[in-house]
C-alpha cells in the first residue's frame, strides 16, 4: 500500500492576462502555497512544475530557477510537460513520491504565460499539442478538434447548440463569484449562440479563453501534515490514462477513453464510485468537453449529459455541482497551471476557504484534467480531513 | 522510367514520407500485417491487435465517407490563405479506420452532410492532406 499523501498549502495568483513575467507569476503562487501551508522553503525537498509554453517567455529548465529564487537552490526539481493536462500529470508523479516515500513535502508549481503572443500565435502553438501530423499540419486548431467532437456528439445524441451553451452560462455563473477567475462576466444562452463562430459549431463563448496565471500546492506525508496543525485534505485516489493521440484514431469519437481509465482506477483506489463524489472540477476547455466528461466520469449515462445540464444537476447547488470554480471557461485556462488550479480550488473548498462558492457540506472532491483532446488525462479524488 | 525511380524512392523513405507519396497520387497507403492481416495506417510501426513489425504495403483508394469534421474560422499560421475550409475525419473505404485532413471550399454546414464522400486530392506542402467532395 502506498503512504497516504495530503494537500497541506495551496496558492493560485489571478488568471487572466498578466503583466509580470513567467518567473514572478510562478514564485506569487509558490509564495502563497508556502504560506498557506506554514512551511518554509526548507521544508521543500523537491520542486514539481508544470508548463508548456515557458520558450515563449524566454524560460525553460524552471525548476532550478524557481528553487533559486526561493532560497534554497539545492533542492531538486523537474519540469513536466503534457499539453493542457500538464499540472494533473505533475501532480500524480509527486503524489506518486510522496507515497512511495522518496518525499515527505513536495511543491508543486503550475504555470503558464501565453497572452504576449497573440491569439493566431497561440492558436498555432495550441495546434503543436495535437498529433500534428495528422490534425494541426491539416489545419485543425484546438477549437477545430473539440468542435469536430462536437459534431459527433450532437449527430449521435441529438444535442443542440443550446446544450452546448447552458454548460458556458453555468460556468460563469460560478466564475463571477471567483476572485481569481479570468472572465467573470455574466452571460446568456443568447450571448452564446450569438458570439462569433471560432470553428463551427463552436463559438467564441464555447471557448476557454487563452490565460496566463500559476497555482501551486504543498504535497506532503500524512505524518508531515499533522505534525504542522493546520488543515489539509487527504489524497485518496489517484490514475492516469492514455487515448489515441489523433481523434481519428478513437472507434468513438464521442467518448474520451484517457478520462474513463484514470476515473476507474481512481474510484477504485478510493473504494468509492462517482455517486460518492460531492462536486467536481473537470476539463471544460470548451462546452463540449464538459459535457462528454461528466458522462465518461460517471456522474450521467452516455448522452445523457446535456440533459443534466438543462436540468440544473450541475450547477453550484445540484446533485453534482461541476466545475463551482468557473472551470477553465470562467476561471481561465493557463495550461501548465490549470491541473493544479483544481486542486487549489478543491483544498479551498475542503478546508472552508472558499467564500462564497462554497458547495455545502462537501467531504469528497474529484479533479480531472487532461492534455490534447484526451490522449492524456489524470483523474483525483479527495477528501476532507476532520 | 522517371516514375519508378519515384517509386524506388517512395520505397526507401520513412513512413510520413510514404505516407505524403502516396497521398499525392490520390491514395492513402496503409500497413497489412503479415501476421494476422489487420490493416492499418503506414505510419502506425507496430501491428495495433498482435504487436508484429512485419508488413506488407497495401494501397487504398484514397477515398472514404466523413466521419465528423469542423469549418475553421480562425485558422492556425500557415492557413490563413486558404479561405473557408474544414478539416475532416473520414473513415477510409475498404478498412475500419479513419484519416483525416484538408478540405478546402467548405462555407456551412450544407456544404458537407455527415457520410459525404471525398477523396485525397493531393498533399499539400503547406496545407497537408488535401481532400476534395466527390
Amino acid at each position: 500500500m502506498p503512504n497516504k499523501v495530503c494537500v497541506l498549502g495551496a496558492g493560485s495568483t489571478k488568471y487572466g492576462k498578466l503583466n509580470e513575467g513567467i518567473i514572478e507569476i510562478a514564485l506569487k503562487a509558490s509564495i502563497d502555497a508556502i504560506d498557506s501551508a506554514g512551511i518554509t522553503p526548507k521544508d521543500i525537498q523537491a520542486g514539481y512544475i508544470s508548463n508548456v509554453f515557458g520558450v515563449t517567455d524566454r524560460q525553460v529548465h524552471m525548476a532550478p530557477v524557481i528553487m533559486s529564487n526561493l532560497g534554497v537552490p539545492e533542492v531538486p526539481g523537474l519540469t513536466i510537460e503534457s499539453a493542457c493536462g500538464s499540472g494533473s500529470i505533475m501532480f500524480r508523479e509527486a503524489y506518486a513520491n510522496v507515497a512511495a516515500g522518496f518525499y515527505d513535502c513536495i511543491l508543486g508549481l503550475g504555470v503558464e504565460k501565453i497572452t504576449h503572443t497573440g491569439t493566431i500565435q497561440s492558436t498555432t502553438l495550441f495546434s503543436y499539442c495535437s498529433d500534428f501530423f495528422y490534425e494541426g499540419g491539416n489545419g485543425a486548431s484546438f477549437p477545430g478538434l473539440f468542435a469536430s467532437i462536437a459534431r459527433s456528439y450532437m449527430a449521435k445524441y441529438k444535442a443542440s447548440e443550446e446544450d452546448l451553451a447552458r454548460v458556458a452560462v453555468k460556468n460563469h455563473e460560478n466564475g463571477i463569484l471567483n476572485p481569481k477567475a479570468h472572465v467573470r462576466k455574466k452571460i446568456t444562452i443568447d450571448d452564446v449562440l450569438k458570439s462569433p463562430v471560432v470553428a463551427s459549431p463552436l463559438k467564441l463563448y464555447d471557448c476557454c479563453p487563452f490565460s496566463d496565471g500559476a497555482s501551486a500546492i504543498i504535497l506532503c506525508s500524512e505524518d508531515f501534515a499533522k505534525k504542522s496543525g493546520r488543515p489539509f485534505i487527504e489524497v485518496i485516489g489517484s490514475g492516469r490514462g492514455a487515448s489515441p493521440a489523433a481523434v481519428q484514431g478513437r472507434d468513438d469519437i464521442t467518448t474520451i477513453p484517457s478520462t474513463v481509465a484514470a476515473a476507474n482506477q481512481a474510484y477504485k483506489m478510493a473504494g468509492i464510485t462517482a455517486k460518492d463524489i460531492d462536486f467536481a472540477e473537470v476539463h471544460d476547455c470548451f462546452t463540449i468537453a464538459e459535457l462528454i466528461d461528466i458522462e465518461d466520469l460517471g456522474f450521467f449515462k452516455k448522452g445523457a449529459g446535456a440533459n443534466a445540464v438543462r436540468e440544473g444537476a450541475t450547477s453550484r447547488d445540484g446533485e453534482i455541482p461541476i466545475n463551482p470554480s468557473g472551470g477553465l471557461k470562467s476561471k481561465g485556462h493557463p495550461i501548465g497551471a490549470t491541473g493544479i488550479g483544481q486542486v487549489v480550488e478543491v483544498f479551498e473548498q475542503l478546508t472552508g476557504k472558499a467564500e462564497q462558492r462554497t458547495v455545502r457540506d462537501a467531504e469528497v472532491a474529484l479533479t480531472h484534467n487532461f492534455g490534447a483532446t484526451g490522449a492524456s488525462a489524470a483523474v483525483h479524488i479527495f477528501k476532507r480531513v476532520q | 522510367m522517371e516514375l519508378s525511380k519515384t517509386r524506388q524512392q517512395e520505397q526507401d523513405s520513412n513512413p510520413r514520407e510514404k505516407f505524403i507519396m502516396a497521398a499525392r497520387r490520390h491514395k492513402i497507403l496503409s500497413n497489412k500485417c503479415s501476421r494476422c492481416g489487420h490493416l492499418m495506417l503506414v505510419t502506425v510501426y507496430y501491428c495495433e491487435k498482435c504487436f508484429n513489425h512485419k508488413f506488407e504495403i497495401n494501397e487504398l483508394e484514397g477515398t472514404g465517407k466523413v466521419v465528423t469534421y469542423t469549418i475553421q474560422a480562425v485558422a492556425p499560421e500557415g492557413f490563413e490563405d486558404a479561405g473557408s475550409y474544414a478539416w475532416v475525419v473520414f473513415s477510409v473505404d475498404g478498412t475500419d479506420f479513419n484519416a483525416s485532413g484538408f478540405l478546402p471550399g467548405v462555407t456551412s454546414a450544407s456544404d458537407l452532410p455527415l457520410g459525404s464522400r471525398v477523396r485525397v486530392l493531393d498533399y499539400h506542402p503547406k496545407h497537408g492532406l488535401t481532400l476534395q467532395k466527390v
